[in-house]
This record gives structure tokens, sequence and C-alpha cells, in this order.
């Protein structure tokens, strides 16, 4: 048990560089490349993000923050200006989450959550600090896997592109009513009375709503 | 253990969409952290809050944002958490069982040290916070085979066993186990089992109504 502690507790980044070495030939290809050549590389696949954290968290590279900031700040600002703030508001709160996204790098592991998860948990904390002024706990969802996931041939961050593929089909495959209720709550941060008020339901028919689309959803995403 | 002392699922939504308020966020985030299963669900709930940001359109960012961020990024950085120097911890009111990681990152988060006042005849509480409408956050402490006054309610009230147990009726409520009395519900009297204190995390969300003269006339004192 213990040594299977040490494992999941060993930083991300040699967890990556240790994945790496396991990875198929052409993301190991993709691996050198981004290290050789990384200035040349313009579009960056979804499923190197993970890669540029570890970077940043690693070697501190500013590079590689650049091309986190080029794809997730444009979306966190989009996403909290759904929270129907100003402009303005919404940049300095993308600022902050982009900043601590930079300083907590080191606590970003891929083997227990997806880099997006863990942007929008950023995300939506500075947002209910900040603008509601409340106080918000987390729950350490990771801490009772680690002795069940410590096999290191689950780690590859070749499965986050494909988790999130699922999501994405699990979502869109979504009935209009079951999409805009969990669409109303993380869009809008609406609480489940305010959800029952805007769609004029009850507010016991937004909470099954919400409980069949939860389950279908994660039906969908099946045993990941 | 029944499915109905977990909390059902579109709680665990609105917890990972950050629409609870603070009282309810800590309570839920408290329960979850009892049990794996929830875990697994919350995880899930966040991904899905990931892949909704990851899959935002695209806002149009200043082109002087990245510049600002990258000047940020130098200097001390402090977290958003503002937590007490002192070095609170929850011993005094749970002596002989560690108390939940998420209530205790709340009692840090506030500052504030909770402390156990009498309530009434082998009870007593310690409040943690008082929200809008009359919602409450507090501990209740019972000694065991105490019969909790007979009250009917006029909100939700929940209410998640850290220690010992209680039932009302034939359903018995143990260590991680959720009581959700919803509104209305009338002459609820919930009985501690005999043996050790029976200490619960409780969100009420308006004054309880109780059934006694003695304890209407207390009431206005002990704040429940």
């Amino acid at each position: 048990m213990y040594a299977e502690h040490q494992t999941i507790e060993t930083p991300h980044y040699n967890a990556l560089t240790q994945t790496s070495r396991q990875c198929l030939s052409s993301q190991r290809a993709f691996h050198d490349q981004l290290n050789v050549k990384g200035r040349h590389i313009i579009a960056v696949p979804s499923e190197t993000l993970e890669m540029l954290a570890a970077q940043v968290a690693k070697e501190r590279s500013k590079q590689a923050f650049k091309k986190l900031f080029d794809h997730f700040a444009p979306r966190i600002k989009s996403f909290i200006l759904k929270q129907k703030i100003s402009d303005e508001a919404a940049e300095d709160l993308t600022q902050e989450v982009m900043v601590t996204v930079w300083h907590k790098a080191h606590m970003f592991d891929p083997k227990k959550a997806k880099l997006s998860t863990w942007i929008f948990r950023i995300a939506r904390n500075k947002f209910i600090d900040q603008v509601r002024k409340q106080k918000y706990v987390e729950v350490n969802v990771d801490d009772h896997i680690q002795f069940v996931e410590a096999d290191e041939k689950t780690d590859t961050p070749v499965i986050q592109g494909q988790d999130k593929k699922r999501i994405t089909k699990a979502m869109s495959q979504l009935k209009d009513n079951l999409r805009t209720v969990i669409e109303l709550s993380f869009y809008q941060d609406m609480s489940h009375s305010q959800i029952a008020e805007h769609l004029d339901l009850p507010l016991g028919t937004v909470k099954s709503r919400i409980r069949i689309a939860f389950q279908k959803l994660r039906a969908e995403l099946g045993d990941y | 253990m029944k499915q109905e002392q977990l909390i059902p699922d579109e709680w665990i939504v609105a917890y990972a969409a950050g629409t609870l308020t603070e009282a309810k966020a800590t309570l839920v985030a408290t329960h979850i952290s009892f049990h794996p299963e929830l875990k697994e669900k919350l995880k899930t709930a966040e991904d899905i809050g990931g892949e909704l940001l990851d899959s935002s359109e695209k806002a149009s960012v200043s082109n002087t944002l990245f510049d600002k961020i990258e000047a940020a990024l130098d200097r001390p950085y402090s977290s958003e958490k503002q937590v007490s120097s002192r070095p609170l911890t929850l011993e005094h009111i749970m002596p002989t069982k560690a108390a939940p990681a998420p209530l205790v990152d709340y009692v840090r988060l506030t500052g504030h040290q909770p402390k156990w006042r009498v309530m009434g005849p082998g009870l007593r509480q310690a409040k943690l916070c008082k929200g809008e409408n009359g919602e409450r956050l507090w501990l209740l402490k019972a000694k065991g085979g105490t019969e909790m006054p007979k009250h009917d309610h006029n909100g939700q009230e929940m209410t998640l066993v850290l220690q010992g147990s209680y039932h009302v009726g034939e359903t018995r409520f143990c260590v991680g186990d959720l009581e959700i009395a919803a509104d209305h519900i009338k002459d609820h009297q919930p009985m501690i089992d005999e043996g050790e204190d029976c200490i619960c995390l409780v969100v009420t969300e308006a004054p309880i109504k109780l059934k006694s003269m003695l304890a209407r006339v207390a009431q206005p004192f002990i704040g429940i």
C-alpha cells in the first residue's frame, strides 16, 4: 500500500516523463517534436495541453504558458461572461485565473484530473470568491482512488483527449430540455429554484431533469 | 446504506456548478467527502464543467491581457483563500474523531473558532455561518439517548451525521448519512441513539417551530 501511495504522489511532471516513455510512438514523436521544435508549433492539439502545463510546472516555461493562455484565456473569459458580469470584470477574473494556473501548475496532476476540469475549478472558485463573496470549500475527489488507479497504463494523457470527445458527444446527445438545465446551472450560475423560475417549471421538475441529464451523461461516459 | 441517506445527484451537479449557498456547499462538500461513490459522481460533474468551459466559443481578449498577466507572474503570489494564521482546528469540537477535511477547511477560511453553547437539556450548538434569508450552518451535539424537541419546519433542514447516530421513526442515520427534511414537515422528532455523543452538521433554511411551550420560550435565546 505504501509503495503504491508513493507512486501516485510522485510529482506529475515525473509521472508525465514516465508516461511519455510508454506512449504510442506517434505520441512520443509529437512529444519530442514539442520539446525540440516547440517554437514552430502553432495549433496545439488538445491532448498536448497537459504537456504544456507540465512544462509550466517543471521548467517555468513562459512560452508554454503563453500557449495555455492562447487556448484557455478566451474560453475562460467567454465562460465567465455568461454569468452576466461586465467585460472588464470578466477580463480581470480571467487574468486572476491564468495567474493562479501559473502559480499552482505544480499541483495539477494529469493522472487525477483533466486540465480543463482543473482550470474550471479554479475559475469557479475565483468567481464565487470575488463576485459572490462566498467561501466554497473543495472536496478532494481523488484521495480514494490512489490505490485502485496505481496502474501506470491508465495514466497516458491521450485518455484526456478521448474523454473530452466522449463528454462533447454525450452532451450533444441530450435532449434540449435536459441540456438546458445543465447549461443554466454551469453557465448562468442559477440555483435550482432560479432555474425553475426562469423556465416557469415546478422545482421538482427541474430537480428531476438535472438528475436524469446527469445520469445519462454518466452512463455515456461509462467507467472512465 | 440506503440511497436516500446519500444526497441526490442534482445537488452534486449544483455543487460542481458552484450554485449552492455557502452553508449548503459546506455541508454537501463534507457529505461527499465521506463517500467514494459520491466523489466519483462529483468528478464527473466537474468534468462536465470543464468540458463546458473548454467548448465555450472564444471571447475576444484585449491585446494587453497577456502582457498584464506576464507582468503579474513575477509578483509574490498569495492564494485567494484567506487562511487564518491562527492554528484553527476542530479538536475541541470533535475530540475523539478527526473532523472531515472540508469542514476543517471551512473553519480555517472563516477564521472563526466555533464554540459549543448550551442549547437545551443534553444539547449543544456551535454556530458556523449565517446566510441570506435566515439560512444557518451550525453544529449540533446531543448526548446519547436524548429526545430532540418535537418540531415543525418552515424550510428545508439538512442534517449530516459526523459522529454517533440517531433515528427518526424506523430510519437510522449513522456517520456520513444525510437527512433532508422537507419544507413543512410536521412533528419531526429525531431520537439520539444510546452511547456516544451524536455530532451533526446542520443547515436550516428558516427557524423551526418547536412544539412545547418551554422550548418556544427558550428558542429566541438558543437561536435555532
